[in-house]
């Protein structure tokens, strides 16, 4: 669909009714940073917020205000971030051709000739079918991680809670990276028209704390068409985070930069 | 804002004047429980404590992110609670009383005239045609899922919301825009 097309959709989505294509088409649309739809979907958030008026007044306990004050003079505490990032994995089933076909087989061979090749034919059109059969749930099951991924990259960036971060590229021939902060979803970093890598490499992100070592966050690779798109667990306090860099690491990562820093933002707590 | 950027709890004092009361009401209106909407508005005004630097860079007007921010930390906590009762049937007598129903108070008078032209727009539509909306906005619940709450076909649910966001952004789309 469009952008044009999927604004008519914005409002249902900020109401949370959307589902299935249209919802997974929209969201992939915002994951990618679409700069049609996102604040799209931000206006139609501030149009449908009017519905919280419609609830009955109600005026809050007289304690309340007091128990808020009383946290926010006793705040300056870690921030507590746990985000359990669901890693999907898939394995492939594989069946075995039937032993009364081996011997169905076997005895018409005795037959005929003729049998025997048809049979033979026959296995090897079922093990060509197989084939592509595995290739087809590979590509879906690929094709649902990526879905997937995107919803969640798309829910971190469009949640209230989230502090986006630009991370400036030291190369400025590079293009700049996205971020968003969550306190509990993780951080989602999207970038678009990324050079590729060779398969020797890989980006690594990094949570430079206030003291001590940067704590790795995910290794990544830019996507055949240069786009980025993934959620990381935040592993540290929020409120102990000073930046969030990249670095060009050997595949598999590293357990400490060994590279100069090629992306960083500042993180203001 | 500028003054929560300066540290100063008199700012979120003066905020929570002006922003507890409705958001209290849809915390409460959501979760249907006062002691949890306490503690999730509880939570909402830390929050914009702590994220008023976020706040200032990246967003709108305040309203619509405060209001947001509340409705989904209220719908988690709807979800949980559903999640808990699918196990088991817990006995929750925290029931809102009818007594803290009070009137909107004077002051406000912008939000107050936005709130009577919601309701008024509510009132308005068919009876079928608020329940879907409230059961989408207020219980998190999405087309096929009303369709199923409600018995109706999953098209009409769908025309239903659409007719009446349609009605929602005349009324308020161009002042939030």
């Amino acid at each position: 669909m469009t952008c044009e097309q999927l604004a008519q959709l914005y409002d249902e989505y900020a109401l949370g009714v959307l589902e299935g294509e249209e919802r997974a088409e929209l969201e992939q649309h915002l994951a990618r940073a679409c700069p049609k739809c996102i604040p799209g979907v931000a206006e139609a958030r501030g149009v449908v917020s009017h519905l919280a008026l419609a609830a009955p007044s109600v005026e809050p306990p007289p304690e309340l205000r007091a128990k808020i004050m009383d946290a926010i003079n006793a705040s300056g505490e870690a921030a507590r971030a746990t985000t359990v990032i669901k890693q999907k994995t898939f394995t492939s089933q594989r069946s075995t051709f039937p032993a009364w076909a081996w011997l169905v087989a076997a005895a018409l061979a005795l037959v005929t000739g003729y049998t025997i090749r048809q049979m033979s034919r026959q296995t090897d059109q079922l093990a060509e079918l197989r084939k592509e059969m595995k290739i087809a749930t590979t590509q879906t099951q690929a094709l649902q991680n990526q879905l997937e991924m995107d919803r969640m990259v798309s829910s971190v960036m469009l949640s209230p809670d989230s502090a986006q971060l630009k991370l400036e590229p030291t190369d400025k021939n590079m293009p700049v990276v996205h971020a968003y902060l969550h306190p509990h979803m993780g951080v989602a970093i999207t970038a678009d028209q990324m050079p590729s890598m060779p398969a020797a490499r890989t980006l690594q992100l990094w949570f430079v704390p206030k003291s001590g070592k940067p704590v790795s966050a995910a290794i990544f690779h830019p996507d055949a068409s240069g786009q980025i798109a993934l959620v990381a667990p935040v592993t540290i306090p929020l409120n102990e985070i000073a930046a969030l860099a990249v670095t060009d690491e050997p595949a598999g990562g590293s357990p400490q930069p060994t590279t100069a820093i090629a992306w960083i933002a500042k993180v203001n707590n | 804002m500028e003054r929560i950027l300066q540290r100063d709890p008199g700012a979120l004092e003066a905020l929570y004047d002006r922003y507890g009361r409705p958001v209290y009401s849809l915390v409460l209106r959501i979760a249907q429980h006062p002691s949890s909407a306490e503690e999730i508005v509880q939570d909402v005004f830390l929050q914009l404590w702590r994220s008023a630097e976020r706040f200032k860079i990246d967003r709108g007007p305040l309203e619509p992110w405060l209001f947001t921010m509340a409705r989904n930390r209220a719908l988690d906590f709807l979800r949980l609670k559903r999640e808990k009762q699918r196990r088991r049937e817990d006995s929750d007598s925290d029931i809102l009383p009818s007594a803290v129903m009070r009137p909107d108070p004077e002051g406000e008078i912008d939000r107050s005239r936005r709130a009577e032209k919601i309701r008024a727009l509510m009132t308005s539509l068919p009876d079928a045609q608020r329940k879907a909306i409230e059961l989408a906005f207020f219980e998190g619940l999405s087309h096929s899922e009303i369709a199923a709450a409600t018995g109706e076909a999953l098209g009409t649910v769908k025309s239903w919301i659409r007719g009446g966001l349609l009605r929602l952004r005349e009324s308020f789309g161009e002042a939030s825009s």
